[in-house]
């Protein structure tokens, strides 16, 4: 089929001087476009400068030093690897990670789909208040629940579960977001096909909402990969192999902690710390990519999901 | 309750709706609605926006208690069984009567994932579902069209496949009542055409509940129709009867276009 276009190629014709004579109101305009492009560029430098000069000064301190010890030997006195931090991060992100995804989306999806508005409410409200206590506070809770209260003392266990808290809200309130927001048409015509809710949520707003919750459990995992302050309290401090649940471990934030502020005679224990913040950059970094893929893909599986 | 042109003597009706009252807080939706709708057959439903006609079918699948705050009284019945009797199952309800919307709800997966979740949601799988899936698929018009490739993406379907995806989806449950809410309101000519072609082919096989705007469709499909307004039900007749020798003045102000 042609389609009509209204006006044939005469009245696209324009001649030299319609497009080449520049106004003073015009050129005003565009001076004016110039000045807001570089100030824009310049708020975007002051973001990202810092940023990139971080990376950098970390990087020349912690690359040119690692050696397969780095990965596989434990630190002793003013030698060895971060292989105990390195094995005590995945244990406690990974724990924390399962807890923190379990009651997080339990409660997400229970305060999207199920509760009444009132306790929807008071939920939404008690998540933000949670995602605001600052990890130190969680620490202290964490240590008197998980070490002091329970006799456990400190422990990979008491070390993840306390950082889970500190997760939790973020799952949490991701999870909520991901239920509340898929289309109520997509839930009407679930159900008017006789979907029973659970079934609904299963096999429909399970797959429209896991992009969402896998958002929020990156992020969990981002920032309870940062922390230092809720685990010094409550998984204590090990630079030996891990040997279990109920014993203390290390972490790599811990190594920066306490190899940063070492004497200048343990210069080794300075080079450690550098390398432990270098690894846990590219961790971070490759969860965000991990993040990214997998967000890109989702959203063109999804793409022309009406409202 | 003689002067139907015989055809409710025929068959008892599929659906019965007496006295049906649908009350928001401060106002009444539905007011003593009473009307049958035949087996096997196409009923339009027409009436200015806003007169109820979307609540009057979501009512007679259960859909309507779902959007808060209204009050139903009254009686539906569906084969002589009332459905909100309170031992009666809504979801058993909407298996029996299905309902497609105005605009396309596509669930964002592939073409046979969308015709097979009503049948998987009890349990059919295996050779048994994909029989069904197809066989709806034909009934819609659609096979012919997606050919074998129904692992494509619904979404990526144009605006009148998809309206008969839903359709298909909704014959996948084996339904004996399909409700349409306007559903080709949302379709260009051409689409909605074809989609219009579909319901009348549908009456063969099922009661069809048409909600509609246009006139014109109503007049063409439906064997009788419906004219509500201000949620009272003011004519309900032979179409060809309704719409040319009108008994209410109502009636014959809306079908001359003369309303306002
Ligand atoms: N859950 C509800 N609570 C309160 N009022 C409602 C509710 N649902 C519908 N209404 C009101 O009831 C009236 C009838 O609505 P309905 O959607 O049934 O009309 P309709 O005839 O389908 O209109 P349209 O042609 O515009 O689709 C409207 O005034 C609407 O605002
Ligand atoms: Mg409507």
């Amino acid at each position: 089929m042609i389609r009509d276009r209204g006006a044939g190629p005469t009245a696209l014709a324009a001649d030299g001087a319609e497009l080449a004579a520049v106004s003073p109101r015009l050129r005003h305009r565009l001076r004016l476009d110039g000045i807001v492009r570089w100030a824009l560029l310049g708020a975007f430098a002051a973001v990202f400068f810092p940023l990139f000069d971080m990376i950098y000064w970390v990087s020349v301190r912690a690359v040119p030093k690692f050696t397969l010890a780095t990965f596989t030997e434990y630190q002793v006195g003013n030698a060895g690897g971060l292989a105990a931090m390195i094995e005590g991060t995945f244990v406690l992100i990974g724990l924390a990670t399962a807890f923190a995804t379990s009651i997080g989306l339990i409660a997400g999806i229970y305060t999207a789909e199920y509760a009444p508005p009132a306790v929807a409410r008071i939920g939404r409200l008690a998540g933000n208040v949670l995602a605001g206590i600052p990890a130190i506070v969680i620490g202290y809770f964490g240590y008197f629940l998980f070490a002091l209260y329970t006799g456990w003392g400190y422990t990979t266990l008491g070390g993840a579960l306390t950082l889970s808290v500190l997760m939790v809200p973020f799952v949490y309130r991701t999870a909520d977001l991901a239920f509340s927001s898929v289309p109520a048409s997509q839930r009407e015509a679930a159900l008017a096909l006789g979907a029973r809710r659970h079934q609904y949520l299963r096999r429909l707003a399970w797959p429209i909402a896991l992009p969402t919750v896998l958002t929020g459990v990156f992020l969990a995992m981002a920032i309870g990969l940062g922390e230092t302050a809720p685990l010094v309290y409550t998984a204590g401090w090990s630079n030996t192999p891990w040997t279990g649940l109920f014993s203390p471990t290390s972490f790599l934030t811990g190594a920066i902690w306490l190899f940063y502020e070492q004497p200048p005679t343990l210069g080794a224990l300075l080079t450690l710390a550098f390398q432990a913040a270098f690894l846990l950059i590219v961790i971070v970094v490759a969860l965000n990519l991990g993040l990214q893929w997998l967000a890109d893909r989702y959203r063109r599986r999804l793409r022309g999901l009406g409202a | 309750m003689s002067d139907d042109g015989g055809r409710d003597v025929e068959a008892p009706p599929i659906i019965s709706v007496r006295e049906l009252t649908v009350r928001a807080r401060d106002r009444v939706i539905l007011e003593r609605v009473t009307l049958d709708i035949p087996d096997r057959d196409v009923t339009g439903i027409i009436g200015p926006s806003g007169c109820g006609k979307t609540t009057l079918i979501r009512t007679m699948n259960r859909m309507a208690e779902r959007s808060g705050g209204l009050a139903i009284s009254g009686s539906v019945r569906y084969r002589g069984q009332e459905i909100y009797a309170p031992e009666v199952n809504p979801v058993l309800v909407r298996q029996k009567i299905g309902m497609v919307f105005q605009r396309p709800v596509v669930f964002p997966m592939s073409i046979f994932d969308n015709v097979a979740f009503g049948p998987r949601l009890n349990g059919l799988d295996g050779d048994e579902l994909e029989a069904i899936v197809l066989r709806s698929l034909e009934r819609a018009g659609l096979l012919g069209e997606v050919g074998s490739d129904l692992d494509r993406p619904a979404l990526e379907l144009s605006g009148g496949q998809q309206q008969r995806l839903c359709i298909a989806r909704a014959l996948a449950v084996e339904p004996r009542v399909l409700l349409l809410d306007e559903p080709t309101a949302s379709l260009d000519p051409i689409a909605a055409q074809r989609v219009e072609a579909l319901l009348f082919e549908l009456r063969r096989e099922y009661a069809v509940v048409l909600v509609t705007h246009n006139l014109q469709q109503a007049a063409r499909v439906a064997t009788r129709t419906a004219f509500l307004y201000q949620g009272r039900l003011i004519e309900y007749d032979e179409t060809k009867r309704l719409f040319e020798t009108p008994r209410e003045k109502l009636t014959e102000n809306y079908v001359t276009g003369r309303f306002g």
